[in-house]
């Protein structure tokens, strides 16, 4: 899963797309390519809207057919029968088609796994049977003539030229808008909720509703293509919109490159035009469509316009850093500030004498049982504010349990938990990320396809408010947040050290890297505390002690820091206090230097009889 | 004809058609089982079905047996042969891009079968006679038992074959979880390919003796490989359990429909209980099946 990458390619691209619309009905007169340029067209804002779905949320609909035969009908019916304007004919259309894609929508989208295809496939089947059964309104199986052309006033889209430019020019602002939404605060969730559902969670992204939304608005698009469709042919028939045109759409996503727009464009153009190319070998034709099909998915399964387009990326990487320092010279002046806070912390803070301060987290007979097996035991201790404090024990202590149980991930524990002064029984990890708590993950759980930088936006999914609106049309507002999230982002990452890193894609990164960006991703969110879980295993020991490096200068920040760990160097250079478990109950609690002298410690450690 | 008699008709024949949904229904789920995936090629599968036996009976003459055990074992062979040639060199794993290379191998196969035994309907023999018995009351054709027997029949193999041979318990533990079976020695890819064979043979079957009763065309298994989907949604997708029940369950509301409510929409129906399904209990009647454990 590709997708665009940043916005300053954009208006390139878009260029050459108008260019290409404009100057395409001047280089031919032949008025049969006008009309499969107008059929393509319309495919293409079908397949826009379908791409947002599959490519961004990750959920396949079989229905689009249906959406795009509910504009046509929904706009033929009403203009012809009942003489409704053609634009309130169409805007009907398309509320009609938005309302019914959202019942289909919050029922199925709510659960995991591939429910709406499912449903998408039964609702697509149904719409088409009412078309060809319900005769006496939609003219039967033999279609339904005599759709008016659209006007305004005296002027009549009656040509196929100028239905040509009203297609492509819709489908102009749809990529524009389609882009929009991509290179934003939503867009980027979605993205994030396809690389990691549960870290997308953490940061606070409303999966669910997210999904609702985009599917909501690829069937507007669908209808609002169906409408344009009706008024261009004048004439509509149930087979269009049947079941295998559903299928037709996907593919063209499929084979054009789930997640890329550009990448669409292409899959669509290609398959549009496909079978009128094919048509010279007439019966035969069906079975070279479905080979060709299935050759570019067995050897292309990422799509023609995203294969094309990862050389591209490849290129475009290594012009990455160039980029990266524009990037810094845009945000220098923060940058350096933070480069200045963190020296002075390096050098003046001396270590807090434990205890000293009000404890920013008090954990008070918490327990925990996994079906039976105890994984935490009745524990209670204090996590000091402002410090570093290392939670450890042999594997199996309840470490990472422990750091869940904090964090809202699993909240059917026993016993409670004060955040500051509140007490956090019931809330989920997106409302202790809004609290200020923010956490990294044992197995580095990143969003691989997207930018570094893109990464640590999320991390400011809750702290900010750009909703689908504001995106799709870039309403007042939005850009400056935009800057406010991207400049707090590139702090973080000079912070991190991963500044010249910021614009190539996540898994491009080596591990100890990863996790830097892990700690990025946690700070932006700007925390009172941290919980790092094995923040430097499987690193090497350069690599470990510049993480250790950067835990201390996160503490210089005023910023409270839990991890766990194993690598007992790490710890016991770090730390301020050590807590150590074992099956589950609190063994020991104090500073480095009492820990290492604990006897229980060291038996279960060393594996003596306790 | 009196209102129950007319009820058992309508069961009995909702029966017939049940069965057939049963039978595609299971096969549906032994890929699901098998890869995770939903294999649209099932569809044609039971086009072939009738298209094969259609060729062997009357344009080869062959007697009735032999022509049908032709039939089953080609489908079963092409089967075999979309899992060798299509899902076995994909690149990618992912579910999704797996769907669309049997939807590609499905619309290929389509178009083969236009070619090779053109748009016509035709019409197969029904396998002893057209003259109805009366049970209960009701005109039963004797296809209609064939159909209930041999569906019968294979349900009661599949589950031998399952629960008492290797090769079905290897089946099983790939579908539970593929890497354990590999590490105990089971040919992963080998048991999916049997899972495609399988299903072809199910879909061959279903083909066969539903044709008798319907018509046949090159796209005749469309709209009953559709209506077998419909019926493992309902059952509980991936369940076999379920697949009969929900097959039988879907054929036998469908005909109630088509007979107490109105026949013009008997289509929809079986769509209508899929959606419904999918908003109400949407892991079907039966719950879910094995891969689906997670």
């Amino acid at each position: 899963m590709a997708q665009e990458l940043h916005s300053k390619r954009a208006p390139v691209s878009l260029i050459g797309l108008a260019a290409a619309i404009v100057l395409f009905p001047v280089l031919t007169q032949n008025p049969y390519y006008l009309n499969v340029a107008n059929i393509i067209g319309l495919n293409t804002i079908v397949v826009v809207g379908l791409n947002l779905l599959i490519g961004y949320a990750g959920q396949i609909s079989l229905g689009h057919a249906a959406f795009y035969g509910l504009g046509a009908y929904i706009s033929g019916v009403l203009t012809v029968t009942y003489n409704v304007s053609p634009w309130i004919a169409l805007l009907s259309a398309v509320c009609v088609t938005a309302l019914l894609a959202m019942l289909i929508g919050i029922p199925t989208l709510k659960l995991h796994g591939h429910y709406l295809v499912m449903a998408t496939l039964g609702f697509n089947l149904i719409i088409n049977i009412i078309m060809v059964q319900w005769d006496s309104v939609t003219g039967g199986p033999s279609g339904f003539p005599g759709i008016p052309n659209l006007s305004v006033g005296q002027w009549s889209f009656d040509s196929d030229r100028k239905m040509y430019y009203l297609i492509w020019g819709v489908v102009f602002v749809a990529i524009v808008l389609a882009l929009n939404l991509v290179r934003s605060r939503p867009g980027r969730a979605l993205r994030a909720l396809h690389g990691s559902e549960l870290a997308a969670g953490c940061f606070g992204v409303d999966t669910k509703s997210y999904k609702v939304k985009i599917f909501v608005l690829s069937a507007i698009y669908a209808s609002l293509a169906g409408s344009l469709y009706a008024h261009y042919l004048t004439f509509i028939s149930p087979k269009t919109f049947d079941i295998f045109f559903s299928v037709e759409l996907v593919t063209m996503v499929i084979v054009g490159g789930m997640g890329s727009i550009w990448g669409v464009l292409f899959g669509t153009i290609f398959l549009t035009s496909l079978p009128n190319v094919l048509h010279f070998f007439d019966e035969y034709k069906d079975i070279i469509y479905g080979l060709i099909l299935v050759l570019i998915l067995i050897f292309m399964p990422q799509g023609v316009g995203v294969a094309i387009r990862e050389k591209w990326w490849k290129r475009g990487a290594s012009e990455g850093p160039a980029d990266a320092a524009r990037g810094l010279v845009a945000s220098g002046r923060s940058e350096s500030a933070s480069v200045e806070r963190a020296k002075d912390g390096a050098a003046g803070v001396a270590p807090l004498a434990v205890g000293d301060s009000k404890p920013i987290l008090r954990i008070r007979n918490v327990s925990l049982n996994f079906g039976g097996l105890m994984a935490l035991a009745d524990v209670s201790c204090d996590i000091p504010d402002g410090a570093i404090t290392a939670l450890i024990g042999p594997n199996g202590a309840g470490k990472t349990t422990m750091i869940n149980v904090i964090s809202g991930i699993h909240r059917r524990h026993r016993g409670r938990l004060f955040f500051g002064e509140t007490e956090t029984r019931g809330l989920n990890p997106h409302q202790m990320a809004k609290m200020g708590m923010a956490r990294t993950f044992q197995n580095v759980e990143l969003f691989d396809h997207m930018t570094v930088l893109e990464n640590v936006m999320v991390g400011m999914h809750a702290g900010t408010r750009n909703e689908f609106l504001h995106s799709l049309f870039r309403l007042p507002g939005f850009t400056r947040e935009e800057r406010l999230i991207e400049g707090r982002a590139w702090e973080v990452l000079a912070f991190v050290g991963l500044a010249s890193k910021g614009l190539f894609p996540a898994f491009g990164l080596s591990f100890g890297e990863q996790k830097r960006l892990e700690i990025a991703r946690a700070l932006v969110t700007a925390p009172r505390l941290v919980l790092l879980d094995e923040p430097v295993a499987g690193l090497n020991m350069t690599e470990s002690l510049e993480i250790a490096g950067l835990i201390k200068k996160i503490r210089s920040q005023g910023i409270s820091v839990l991890l766990v760990e194993h690598d007992m160097n790490v710890v016991m250079k770090i730390s301020d206090k050590i807590i150590v478990l074992n099956f589950g109950t609190k063994i020991a609690e104090g500073q480095p230097e009492e820990i290492q002298r604990n006897e229980q410690v060291l038996s279960a450690y060393l594996g003596g009889v306790a | 004809m009196s209102s129950e008699t007319q009820l058992a008709q309508f069961i009995i024949s909702g029966i017939t058609t049940g069965s057939i949904y049963a039978l595609i229904a299971l096969g549906f789920c032994i890929i699901h089982n098998a890869t995770g995936i939903v294999n649209f090629a099932q569809v044609d599968f039971v086009s072939l079905g009738g298209l094969m036996m259609y060729t062997l009976l009357l344009s080869l003459g062959l007697p009735l047996i032999l022509s049908f055990a032709l039939a089953v074992l080609t489908v079963t062979a092409v089967g075999a042969l979309v899992e060798r040639l299509a899902i076995r060199p994909a690149r990618s794993r992912a579910v999704i891009v797996l769907i669309f290379i049997t939807i590609g191998a499905s619309i290929f196969m389509r178009g083969g079968f236009k070619v090779l035994w053109g748009k016509n309907q035709m019409a197969l023999p029904h396998f002893s006679g057209e003259s109805p018995l009366v049970i209960l009351g009701a005109a039963v054709l004797p296809q209609s038992l064939w159909i209930l027997f041999i569906t019968l029949a294979v349900v009661g193999l599949l589950h031998f074959f399952f629960s008492r041979t290797r090769i079905g318990k290897a089946i099983r533990a790939t579908s539970y979880n593929p890497r354990a079976a590999a590490l105990m020695g089971v040919n992963v890819n080998r048991m999916i390919l049997f899972s495609f064979a399988l299903s072809g043979a199910l879909g061959a079957v279903a083909g066969i003796i539903i044709v008798p009763i319907t018509t046949l065309s090159y796209e005749i298994g469309v709209m009953l490989g559709l209506k077998g989907f419909a019926a493992a949604v309902l059952g509980g997708y991936g369940n076999s359990i379920g697949a009969v029940i929900g097959g039988l369950l879907l054929g036998v509301l469908e005909s109630l429909g088509a007979g107490l409510i109105s026949s013009t929409y008997k289509d929809v129906m079986a769509f209508a209980i899929l959606v419904t399904v999918l908003f109400v209990k949407p892991s079907g009647l039966l719950g879910y099946g094995d891969s689906e454990r997670r």
